[in-house]
């Protein structure tokens, strides 16, 4: 019996084969280093007005034109992608972490706490994000930190809903009941064993969910719930944009183009990982 | 020479409806009894084969002397002492001296770590049986004849028999005294069944292993058990040395389970034993006899009254109105 | 040999099938060979990877969207099953081709009930609903299903493993189909139960007279019920003839080394059981001359350089080996 590859080899020799998949793999690195290198390629400084610039169409000098205050837009959709990166990572990082922990416990652990996480998860769910935004701002005030927290909250009960299915699913597997014969505790099986099975798809669920938070950061900085002028993020400047539409369409469409590009990009990466880790296509190889 | 593993009366029994008034009122029956009453012993170094189809409770048997399930009531002696129960009511035995293996050969190894790692664990999970695991991984991939290389290999690179092999090195890796393995040769084509068998057999009288061995094949049993016990809806009907039942099996069920497999010989006129119906539904367990609906032997006796265990032999027990006659006698 | 010619029902003619895949084409059948006649039981003998279910596929035309037909033919009652169009296809399956599956509870769909299923399985005939139902029922108590009434009624669930499978052949033979494929009916089942069925199978096509095709691993079973048997290792045929003659006179050294290991064979205790040493091939990367060298303790120097071709040694019995053949 020849032995196949391990599991990074043989997701990429399949990733290779799924053109969606390589590009959006492929928008994904590019967004990401070029926001990463927003300081050091950034060809103006985004806060810099210049009102006698300002609504500017492209050119040489404002790549993608200018807003309301001559501000450069490329510049300011580099540096909001700063934002939205900050965002994606912080909120989904921590809320994937919370949800992790409490979906294996609610997975794992006892029937009452099952019942009790799932009942929290499901209130947390029913409140409308905007809604609930607007009562985070009212008490913390607009700005950056609040937009992740407001995410965070509204994030963790959907990692924690897929975690506990996935954990349940695994629990009356052979080899978890394997380990439990072995003796090893409930924290050895659930580090060891439960998380490194549900990993995949906690992280094809993670880079779909990028798109998403992005979007809900666009869309309360959109509002004034978010960050604060001048700081540039996606959704102040569609904002911005929105206001002198009549005047300049470079705005709306220079805060639209980022939103769009990492959604197709997450989005194809996401879904090509999914059909990769999919254990029915999989057995067709 | 007192035995290794004592079982006296050991009952099993799952909840079926969690709806308090039913267990209130008795509707709907609040229970399934999977195992009614279940003694055994097990001597050092010898086989004890337990067979049984489905629903008769084979499983759930393990499961409850490894701690997995809850043991509703019974006792049991591993090495003359009590093994203890755990507040859930879940025996605790000192699992570096009893070890399991599970049916599903690459389905009970961490489908996320290699082999190197799975057979490293129980090392780390019970501290100070060795001092070196990665010469142990080495021992053991030895132990079941498997070549080096195979420590970097994960569940999913292994055939059939590679991944069994794997999962007995496991369970020999805190030097039990007693090993259950769980329908060891499942999955396994007949061409390699014997495979597994046969190291098992090799390990026994190498390291001095006490086996119990699960299993519906009455076939395979033959040649590893020194003694079997046939199980049907929670009871032993039939228990005692192997080659004695294989020979003159006493219970009908027993003698039905015997012809039931037939050998590859079309001309081959097995005195078969025929059942009728299936097996019945646990919630529905018949009255009397609980072997009676399907008897070809069933008398009015079998219809009403519980049999007694009847004493063959000193080792050899049926539980049956009227056991079949042994033509030796 | 003189025997009338009737044409067999079913006829699979040197059928190569192979599968694309990522690491190269997967040749999971090579050159099989081999033929049901009318009102017989063929039965096809197999470990896994020897290419049944590729076979059956290949027969009821389900092959997976990755399968190329290399070579070869499969012919049902004079007509080439795979250039037939799809609806002519599809009014075969189920009218005079049926079939039984290994897990009852995937081939019978959970949230339809009993009767109802039996009902569709009916839908080619022109016979009102009344006349439907009767045929199940007479159906249902024919594979021997007590109180048919109440099960007609009843779904996949509360039905116990072995009536399940019951009611997968009665959906099966409803239809009085000319050839059940059986895929390893009783291989989930236990062993008193598989006895039950299997007779209950014989009784039946006594009754029907129609062909079966029955794959299983399960040696004694086919011994019982079979007339003729095929053994498949790795995609080919290795060796085929009647039940006696393959299972008293096994003449390729697969065969033979696969009766020593059943172990209703085995009469004498023994503590070393007998395997057969070594694994499957690869098929993808197929190795020159016969698929069983590398397992086999008789092979010379010619297996190792061309494929032995199926050949009659005598009534019928056929085997692929060059060693066989040259002993008696």
């Amino acid at each position: 019996m020849t032995p196949r590859e391990g599991l990074i080899a043989s997701t990429w020799r399949q990733l290779r084969r799924d053109p969606l998949g390589l590009a959006g793999l492929t928008i994904v690195v590019v967004v990401g280093v070029v926001t990463l290198l927003a300081p050091w390629i950034a060809p103006h400084d985004p806060l810099e007005i210049d009102v006698y610039n300002r609504l500017m169409p492209p050119s040489a000098e404002y790549w993608l034109g200018t807003d309301q205050l001559g501000r450069d837009i490329f510049s300011r959709v580099l540096f909001g992608g700063q934002v939205a990166l900050k965002v994606s990572l912080v909120a989904i990082g921590v809320s994937m972490a919370i949800g992790l922990a409490l979906g294996m416990l609610a997975g794992f652990g006892p029937r009452w706490l099952d019942r009790l996480l799932v009942v929290a998860f499901d209130t947390m769910r029913s409140f409308p994000t905007i809604m609930f935004a607007l009562a985070i701002v009212a008490l913390l005030g607009p700005s950056l930190n609040t937009v992740i927290l407001v995410i965070i909250i509204a994030s963790i009960p959907i990692y924690g809903r897929v975690v506990r299915t996935q954990t349940l699913a695994l629990r009356e597997k052979d080899f978890i009941k394997a380990e439990r014969a072995l003796g090893a505790s409930t924290f050895r099986i659930l580090v060891f064993h439960v998380m490194p099975n549900i990993a995949a798809p906690l992280l094809i669920l993670a880079s779909m969910d990028v798109p998403v938070v992005v979007g809900m950061e666009a869309g309360l900085s959109f509002l004034g719930l978010g960050v604060e002028p001048p700081t540039p993020s996606w959704g102040s400047i569609l904002n911005d944009g929105y206001s002198y539409i009549r005047n300049s369409p470079w705005p709306i469409v220079a805060g639209g183009i980022p939103l769009i590009v990492v959604t197709l990009g997450f989005t194809f990466f996401g879904e090509s990982l999914r059909d990769i880790f999919d254990p029915k296509l999989r057995s067709k190889q | 020479m007192s035995a290794l593993l004592e079982v006296r009366d050991l009952y099993v029994r799952y909840p079926r409806s969690r709806r308090v008034i039913n267990q209130i009122t008795g509707r709907g029956a609040a229970w399934v009894d999977v195992v009614e009453g279940v003694s055994l012993d097990v001597s050092r170094g010898e086989t004890l084969a337990i067979i049984g189809e489905s629903g008769s409770g084979k499983t759930s048997l393990i499961m409850a002397l490894m701690g997995l399930v809850t043991a509703r009531r019974g006792d049991v002696r591993f090495n003359g002492e009590a093994v203890g129960r755990n507040v859930r009511g879940r025996l605790q035995p000192d699992r570096r001296r009893i070890a399991m293996m599970f049916q599903d050969p690459a389905g009970s190894l961490s489908p996320r770590m290699k082999v190197r790692s799975l057979l490293a664990e129980p090392y780390r999970i019970h501290p100070g049986v060795a001092d070196d695991p990665d010469a142990e991984v080495q021992r053991l991939l030895d132990l079941v004849g498997l070549s080096p290389e195979f420590a970097d290999r994960y569940a999913h690179q292994l055939s059939g028999g590679q991944a069994r092999r794997i999962g007995v090195a496991r369970s020999l890796a805190l030097h039990p005294d007693l090993i259950i393995a769980d329908e060891p040769t499942a999955g396994l084509d007949v061409s390699i069944q014997g495979d597994v068998l046969n190291l098992l057999s090799g390990l026994q009288e190498r390291l001095g292993l006490a086996l119990i061995v699960i299993t519906h094949n009455l076939n395979v049993v033959r040649h590893i058990a020194d003694r079997m016990a046939i199980m049907y809806l929670g009871r032993f009907l039939e228990q005692g040395p192997s080659e004695e039942i294989f020979r003159h099996a006493r219970h009908p069920y027993t003698r039905a389970l015997l012809s039931a497999n037939p050998e590859p010989d079309p001309d081959a006129r097995t005195e078969r034993l025929e059942l009728t119906g299936e097996v019945p539904s646990l919630l529905a367990r018949p009255s009397g006899c609980e072997f009676h609906t399907r008897c070809p032997f069933v008398q009015d006796d079998c219809r009403a009254v519980f049999p007694s265990p009847t004493r063959l032999d000193t080792e050899h027990q049926v539980l049956c109105h009227f056991p079949l006659p042994d033509p030796d006698v | 040999m003189s025997e009338p010619e009737i044409a067999p029902l079913l006829e699979v003619d040197r059928l190569s099938v192979s599968y694309d895949t990522d690491r190269g084409r997967l040749r999971a059948l090579r050159s099989v060979s081999f033929d049901i006649g009318r009102g017989e039981i063929v039965g096809i003998v197999g470990e896994s990877g020897c290419g049944k279910s590729t076979l059956i596929s290949a027969v009821i035309r389900l092959l997976a969207s990755n399968a190329r037909l290399d070579d070869g033919a499969i012919r049902f009652d004079g007509e080439d099953l795979m250039s037939l169009a799809p609806d002519r296809m599809r009014a075969l399956r189920g009218a005079r081709l049926a079939m039984v599956f290994q897990d009852p509870m995937t081939s019978l769909n959970p949230v339809l009930s009993i009767g109802r299923q039996m009902l569709d399985v009916q839908y080619q005939r022109k016979a009102s609903g009344t006349d439907k139902r009767e045929r199940s029922l007479a159906m249902l108590q024919k594979v021997g299903i007590p109180d048919p009434e109440r099960r007609l009624r009843e779904y996949p669930h509360q039905l116990s493993g072995g009536m399940r499978q019951r009611v997968a052949i009665a959906m099966a033979l409803l239809m009085e189909p000319a050839l059940l494929i059986a895929d390893e009916p009783t291989t989930a089942l236990d062993a008193t139960l598989e006895v039950q069925i299997i007779h209950q199978l014989k009784a039946l096509q006594a009754d029907f007279g129609c062909s079966i095709l029955f794959i299983s691993h399960h040696l004694g079973v086919i011994a019982e019920l079979c007339d003729r048997v095929v053994v498949m290792y790795a995609g080919e045929v290795v060796e085929s003839g009647t039940v006696r003659q393959v299972f008293h006179e096994p003449r390729h050294p697969y065969t033979r080394k696969l009766l020593e290991c059943d172990p209703a064979r085995i009469s004498e205790r023994t503590r070393q059981l007998p395997i057969i040493a070594g694994a499957l091939p690869d098929l993808v990367e197929l190795p020159e001359g016969c698929v069983f060298r590398t397992r086999c303790d008789r092979a010379v120097a010619e297996c190792a350089q061309r494929r032995p071709a199926l050949e009659d040694a005598g009534d019928g019995h056929r085997v692929a080996c060059f060693v066989a053949r040259s002993t008696s």
